[in-house]
This record gives C-alpha cells, sequence and structure tokens, in this order.
C-alpha cells in the first residue's frame, strides 16, 4: 500500500523543506521530553529488560535491534576477526569472500540443523551466522541468494522455510544487487537462465522472490518485479507446470502486492489473461493431490483478498455452512492466517509463526477431533485456554507456554511449556491424520497419529482445568484442515465415550463469515472513539489523576500498568479517581497539555464491541499464573466465540500499587484492596457490554 | 490478542491519515492493522536531505505498554542505525513511554537523521568515521542518500 503514498510524499516534503515547520516540530518534541537518543551504551539495562521473549522457538530472531550481540562474538571463529563491540554486532567486516561451494555447504548445514534448533536458549547455528556475515558485501548476498536456489533440495519440507529465515537476517540488498540477481536470474516467459532450469532450483527462486517481494516491500520490491519477472511468474501460473512451482510463483505474487504499486501491476496483468489463471487454479482447493490442494487454496485466497476480480462473488457467499457449527475464530487468530471459507482449514504463508483457536470451548468431559496434515512442516496443534499468547513474530504459539499443549509432527515433538519431549512417532506427511483427544475430567491429553497413540500427556492441566479450544500455530508455507465433526472421523478412538465439537457448537450465521481482510479493516477504520477516553488505550473512560505531578487522561486499567508518569516519567504515588467534572480536572492539571492528551477531543458514537484488550505488561509466564487464578470465575461467563474479555490482567502490575485509592478526593482514608478493584472493574466492564 | 484491533490503534491509525505529519508517511498494511509501511523524507541541511527513506513499524501485542519495532527498510550511512536498518534509540527501548505514539516515534528518528550521535554508536565502523573524519562520513552519508533513497 505504499504507491499513493509517493504522491504524498513529495508533496510533505515541500512543507519539510520549511525550516520553521522542522523547528516548531523539534521544538515541541523537545519540551515533550520525548526526543530519543542512541541508548547502545545502556547495554545491560536494555539486555535485561526484553526477557526470554526475545528469543525463540523456531531459529527465528526479532528484528528488534541489538538481539544479535551474542551472535556475532561468537560467529567470529574461522571467518573474521576483531570488533569493538561485541554488543553492537554485525560490525565485522568479511575480508574473504568464502567459495560459492562453501556457502553452498553451509546452506545445507543451516538447513540441517534448524530441524533440530529446539531450545530458546541456544545460539543460532554457526553456519547461519556465517552465511549473514558472507552477505554483508554485495557479491557475498549474491553468492548466498544464488546457494540458496541451488542448494536446497526439494524433499525437506523445511527447505522454503528455511530460506525465508536466512533471508530474514540478511543484511539488506542494495538496489545494484537486486538489479543483479534479477540479471543473473534471466527469468521470462519461457523460464529461467540455465543453471536454474531444474524444478527444484525454480521453486527455489520463487520463493527467494516472495521472501525479497516481503523484506523490501516499497520502492525496491517495484525494482524487483520488473516486466520479465512478472512475465515469469504469471506463466507459472498453468496448470502444465509442475504444483510446486505454481504455488510459490502464487505466494511470490501475493508477497510482491505487498507494495500497492505492483498489487495494481499484478492485478492488471492477471485481469487482461482470459482465463483469468487464479480462477482456474482455484478449481483445485478440494483436489485429491495434496500439493494440488494447496495452490487451489492459496488461488482462492487471493481472489477473495488480493486480487479480486469483478463479476466473481467472495467464496464465503458460496459455502455451505449449514452444518458448521464449529470453526477456526477469525476473531481469535494472528493476523496472516490464511482462513478458507469455511473456517475449517488454515495456512501460514509469513515468515512468522501464525496462532489461532476455534470457536467453541470445553470445560468438562471427553472430546476428540481430527486434523488433516497436508504440509509436512512444522504444525504445533494441540489444545490451549484463551491465557496461551499468540507471539508470532517471537516465534511462540501453541505449546510454548503454560496454558497450551502442541503436537508437533515435523521435529517429532511434544510441546508444552515453550519446552518439548520427542515423542516416538514417524515424521508426518501429508494425508497424515492427526487425532487430538481430551479428557477434561481424569485430566489426560492423548495425541495419535493415523491412529496410532502417543502415552497420555497432563501436564496442561497444571495451569488450566476448563476453557479449552482447539489450537494450532503455522511455520511459513504449512497448511492443514480441521476436522470438528461436521465430517466423519478416520480414526475415532473406540475406547473413549467422546463427545464431537460440532454436535455441541452452535455459530449464527454472522459468525460463520470469514470476511476477505481489507473489508474487516475498513469497517475497524470507521469506529469513532468517545470524547473522555482514556488517552493510552482509548477503550474505557479517563478517571484517574496520577500524584504528585497530577497528570489526567488515564484509566485504571492502564494506569495499574505504570509506574512513572506516561508524560512527565515522574514517579507515581497515588492514582485518584476525578470526580467526573472536566472543569475540575483541569483545574488539578498544572503542567501543559500534552499534544498526546488532544486525541481524547475525537467526537462521535462509540460503536466497537466491548473490551478492548490490555495485555499484561509482565509477559512474565509466572505472573500470568497468578493472573489466571483470579480472573478463573469469569471463565464461566465466556461465551465460545468471546475473543475480547481475556486478558483484562492489571493485578499483577497492581501488585506494585499497594495504595490504589477510589474517590480519593472525598476522602483519603478509604483505601480500596486490589480485589476490590477488581470487581469494580469487571462491573465496569459488564456495564459497557451491556 | 489479535481479535479486536485495539482502538488506541485505530485512532492513532485515524489520525494518522488524517494529519499526516509533514515529511512522513505512515500507512497501515492492507492485510495487518500493527503493521504500518513508513517513508520518511530526509531533514534538509543533513547529509540525508533529498532522500526518501522506507521503514517498517510494527506494533507488539504489548502496544502502548511496550514500544513499536521499527526498522529501515532502505540502506542508510547513519553511526546509529546498523546494516539490517536496526536503529538505536533510548525512546524504543527503555525511555519507551505509553504516551508516546507512531507519529512523536517517527519524528523522533527523522530528528535522530538531523543528528547522528557517533559517540554512542550502533554501527561502530560508521562511528569511527564520523568522528575521525567528520567531513568524509558526511560525503559517504550523502553519497550512499544519493545511491540507496533517491527514486530516480
Amino acid at each position: 500500500m505504499i504507491v499513493s503514498s509517493w504522491i504524498v510524499a513529495i508533496f510533505t516534503f515541500h512543507l519539510w523543506n520549511n525550516n520553521n515547520v522542522r523547528k516548531c516540530l523539534f521544538v515541541t518534541l523537545e519540551k515533550l521530553g520525548i526526543m530519543g537518543s542512541c541508548v547502545c551504551k545502556e547495554k545491560t539495562t536494555a539486555r535485561s529488560d526484553t526477557p526470554s521473549q526475545t528469543t525463540r522457538n523456531n531459529g527465528r530472531s526479532a528484528t528488534d535491534g541489538h538481539l544479535s550481540g551474542p551472535q556475532s562474538e561468537t560467529g567470529r571463529s574461522d571467518i573474521e576477526s576483531s570488533t569493538s563491540s561485541g554488543y553492537h554486532g554485525s560490525q565485522i567486516l568479511v575480508t574473504r569472500t568464502a567459495s560459492k561451494k562453501t556457502v553452498r555447504s553451509l546452506v545445507l548445514e543451516t538447513l540441517s540443523v534448524i530441524r533440530t534448533l529446539i531450545d530458546n536458549e541456544i545460539e543460532p547455528p554457526q553456519a547461519m551466522i556465517q552465511l549473514h556475515k558472507i552477505a554483508e558485501t554485495e557479491s557475498g548476498w549474491l553468492d548466498v541468494t544464488k546457494s540458496l536456489i541451488q542448494a536446497i533440495p526439494m524433499k525437506d519440507p523445511l527447505g522454503p522455510a528455511v530460506i525465508t529465515l536466512l533471508l530474514d537476517e540478511c543484511p539488506l540488498p542494495t538496489r545494484e544487487a537486486i538489479v543483479e540477481l534479477r540479471k543473473n536470474l534471466g527469468l521470462s516467459k519461457t523460464g529461467p537462465a540455465a543453471p536454474y532450469k531444474e524444478c527444484c532450483c525454480q521453486r527455489n527462486l520463487c520463493v527467494l522472490l516472495g521472501c525479497l517481494a516481503e523484506k523490501l516491500a516499497g520502492p525496491n520490491s517495484v525494482v524487483l518485479l520488473s516486466q520479465e519477472v512478472l512475465e515469469y511468474l504469471i506463466s507459472n501460473l498453468s496448470m502444465s507446470h509442475p504444483s510446486v512451482i505454481i504455488l510459490h510463483s502464487l505466494v511470490a505474487l501475493e508477497k510482491f502486492a505487498q507494495t500497492s504499486e505492483n498489487k495494481i501491476t499484478v492485478t492488471k496483468c492477471l485481469m487482461s489473461l482470459d482465463p483469468n489463471p487464479l480462477i482456474v487454479l482455484e478449481s483445485l482447493w478440494h483436489d485429491k493431490d495434496y500439493l494440488k490442494r494447496e495452490v487451489g487454496f492459496c488461488a482462492r485466497w487471493c481472489l477473495d483478498n488480493l486480487f479480486t476480480s469483478d463479476g466473481r462473488a467472495c467464496s464465503y457467499e458460496n459455502e455451505d455452512l449449514s452444518k458448521i457449527n464449529v470453526m477456526l475464530n477469525c476473531n481469535d487468530v494472528s493476523e496472516y492466517l490464511k482462513i478458507s471459507p469455511d473456517g475449517l482449514e488454515a495456512r501460514c504463508d509469513a515468515s512468522s509463526f501464525e496462532s489461532v483457536r476455534c470457536t467453541f470451548q470445553v470445560d468438562s468431559g471427553v472430546w476428540y477431533y481430527e486434523v488433516t496434515i497436508v504440509t509436512a512442516g512444522v504444525m504445533q496443534i494441540g489444545w490451549a485456554t484463551k491465557d496461551s499468547s499468540f507471539l508470532n513474530y517471537e516465534g511462540y504459539g501453541i505449546g510454548d507456554d503454560e496454558f497450551s499443549i502442541a503436537y508437533d509432527g515435523c521435529r517429532q515433538r511434544i510441546w508444552y511449556g515453550a519446552h518439548s519431549q520427542p515423542h516416538k512417532h514417524p515424521c508426518w506427511k501429508p494425508g497424515d491424520i492427526l487425532g487430538l483427544l481430551l479428557d477434561v475430567d481424569n485430566q489426560t491429553i492423548v495425541f495419535a497419529l493415523n491412529g496410532n497413540r502417543l502415552p497420555p500427556e497432563e501436564d496442561l492441566f497444571i495451569c488450566a482445568r476448563s476453557g479449552f479450544f482447539a489450537a494450532a500455530s503455522f511455520m511459513s508455507y504449512q497448511q492443514c484442515e480441521f476436522n470438528f465433526g461436521a465430517k466423519p472421523f478416520k480414526y475415532p478412538p473406540p475406547d473413549f465415550d467422546f463427545k464431537c465439537f460440532n454436535e455441541y457448537g452452535h455459530l449464527s450465521s454472522d459468525q460463520k463469515i470469514i470476511v476477505p481482510r481489507y473489508q474487516k479493516f475498513a469497517e475497524l477504520r470507521n469506529v469513532q472513539v468517545k470524547e473522555d477516553s482514556c488517552t493510552l488505550c482509548f477503550d474505557n473512560q479517563a478517571d484517574l489523576i496520577l500524584e504528585p505531578c497530577g497528570h489526567i487522561g488515564f484509566c485504571s486499567t492502564c494506569a495499574l500498568q505504570l509506574e512513572t508518569c506516561p508524560i512527565c516519567r515522574q514517579e507515581i504515588n497515588e492514582r485518584r479517581e476525578i470526580s467526573g467534572k472536566p472543569g475540575k480536572a483541569n483545574s488539578v492539571f498544572s503542567i501543559p497539555v500534552s499534544a498526546i492528551s488532544k486525541d481524547s477531543s475525537a467526537k462521535g458514537s462509540d460503536s466497537l464491541n466491548p473490551g478492548g484488550i490490555m495485555k499484561d505488561y509482565d509477559s512474565d509466564l509466572k505472573d500470568r499464573t497468578k493472573i489466571k487464578l483470579v480472573h478463573s470465575k469469569r471463565n464461566v461467563d465466556r461465551s465460545e466465540t468471546d475473543s475480547n474479555m481475556t486478558s483484562l490482567s492489571f493485578n499483577g502490575a497492581a501488585s506494585r500499587v499497594p495504595d490504589l485509592t477510589v474517590n480519593g478526593e472525598v476522602d483519603r482514608s478509604k483505601k480500596t484492596t486490589i480485589i476490590v478493584d477488581n470487581e469494580t472493574q469487571n462491573a465496569a466492564m459488564k456495564d459497557s457490554v451491556s | 490478542m489479535a481479535a479486536g484491533l485495539p482502538r488506541r490503534i485505530i485512532k492513532e491509525t485515524q489520525r494518522l491519515m488524517q494529519e499526516p505529519v509533514p515529511g512522513i508517511v505512515a500507512l497501515p498494511d492492507e492485510g495487518n492493522a500493527r503493521y504500518f509501511h513508513v517513508v520518511v523524507a530526509g531533514p534538509s541541511e543533513s547529509p540525508y536531505e533529498s532522500g526518501t527513506f522506507k521503514l517498517e513499524l510494527f506494533l507488539p501485542e504489548e502496544y502502548p505498554m511496550s514500544a513499536p519495532k521499527v526498522r529501515f527498510m532502505t540502506k542508510i550511512y547513519h553511526p546509529n542505525i546498523d546494516k539490517l536498518g536496526r536503529i538505536c534509540l533510548d525512546i524504543l527501548k527503555d525511555k519507551w513511554s505509553p504516551a508516546l505514539q507512531i507519529r512523536t516515534v517517527l519524528l523522533s528518528i527523522q530528528a535522530l537523521l538531523s543528528a547522528p550521535n557517533p559517540d554512542d554508536p550502533l554501527a561502530n565502523d560508521v562511528a569511527e568515521q564520523w568522528k575521525t573524519n567528520e567531513s568524509k562520513a558526511i560525503q559517504t552519508a550523502k553519497q550512499w542518500t544519493k545511491t540507496y533513497a533517491t527514486d530516480n
């Protein structure tokens, strides 16, 4: 969506060149004390402030700066020499370029090691670090990309994901490097240059193009999508090509379309073809061949969400959903997961670890569902409560906290609390059926692959006793289909008297609609916010004054998560409720209103569903356990599709704030306990619901 | 949770669209309302003048209680920005305040372009150059701006 912005950029550019405007802004910023400065020297604090979340179980690392510090310290081994500060990492200059053969073997080594990366604490593999070093020069970067295309074998289910992973951490390519790469590949309607003709190379190069398009979204993505590249990818969409090439060409086009100039180009090109190749490919979505089915899924998703075609109705409009009473919850899913119009199949093509829960909650009894494995890569499929968080960018999903457990058939492990134990099943493959049985009353969970059972698991019940949902997480290019009982099960466990979701669930016809993403966001953007909203969350009424600084504009939920005033950074000693008269509040207000406070002047009615979420500030797992205990009684009220009121978790922070006063202005001695405040808050939430 | 988009984010997005910040464009991704495509104009009277720099900005689940993640996508020669485009800026780390917003963060980043701080470097070789031979460093920064940040 960048193209429309270029016009604005040029226009505003002139304004910016007006020094007065600029100085005014700088002065304002300085007054507010928010002019940033470099913090590198405070490395110890920065590190300790970012706890375990920064490492991840899938070998991904956050885009957050500084995190690669330890990598460079350990990674310099044979390839490089000194650097003055290991903390700043990545500054080591590569003085000798490894031969292409070495690069290729490093790529293969990374691929073989990635599968074994199951511990959050360990360093990224040496091979990967070395590749990132090599990619720091332009020729090195070209070598790495070339080796990725030629070395990654077709068979390894992690191959495409490893391309994504490796590129994600490589230094950014220059425009020259991109042009050079394009030239080397020699793409055209008739295929790539000779060294890349092989099917496997073509698959890898499509994956690579897609990754680059995503990574470089914006002008460089436009540079990459030359007429030749576009023609190559579009010509691959014909059924005469191997499915794997069709699939990754389609995904690459989808990623190019993240830049809106490209989106227009691609859409135009598709529309000019008769028939539109996507409409042809769409028919494959229920094909028996799983690779073709992936193609069909992606084609249909693109037609519904991205390259919409005039005269074609959205898939959900044609879907018979009368027998489906439980789906994947399109309101309880991380951003990039794609859900099919029947709400039962999901796929991830992003580089993040995408997760979803189903719409139906179980609190007692024995329950069973099945999943058809469409792709053989990393997915973590299992059970989760609403307390389980989807930290897709950090690489955490189902099985990565105390509130969820998951089966991983690729790395052959059972995940719980972000740790895993090996299991005895062989690697899963497309078409395999994973059976998941949950016996709440006897506190056991059983996973079975094609009817072959593993020993029962009990860990999940340490922290959770009820409120379970079917749930799953997906690494890049992974897909599976859920059966909650609308179709007959393949391997129903005969010795268990189980229930299936679909018999007990209910969804209104509105709830069954998987609305295309762009429509959903358009609706969201029309939401209006109340005038006296909290300036931090805009969800609740701003009714507190912070002492001693006297700043206002915050609700109790937000204020309880703060130790210092967000405006002046003064320590907060007390949070007092104001008696709702704006005049009075203003009189207390002793410091100039910040630019931010102006936000509360927006007018209009309030129409969004209630309970926008404030996540717990301490994402520390230990704290979350406490939160869970306090809020467990609320689980009873939770309807199965409600995904909003899950984590109103201010009590973790509240423990640091012993002297919360309610109506302190009237009577300072009336100090309430945290529990009372919780109840008030719950009551307030209920009010806002009704 | 990705469930409902917090009103805070909706509100900020609306305001960014209605009253854009001069010299800065921030547009939410069509598929992900927490991801913004950002273009920052190089400040005048800086080596980055007349360059347009592409950045990505992501609002984590804890936002606004934790800082947005921001990174340069355009190559830039700056002592506080490294090869991966990562930015060394206190308000993105320990000096974050929930009262800061997308727009103030981006203004701060633009200000950082006007005032490089080689004493607190993220890119050590760049900082070294900046300290030992400032005019050469500025020359390189201008050259990089021309090469990588100017749209022909």
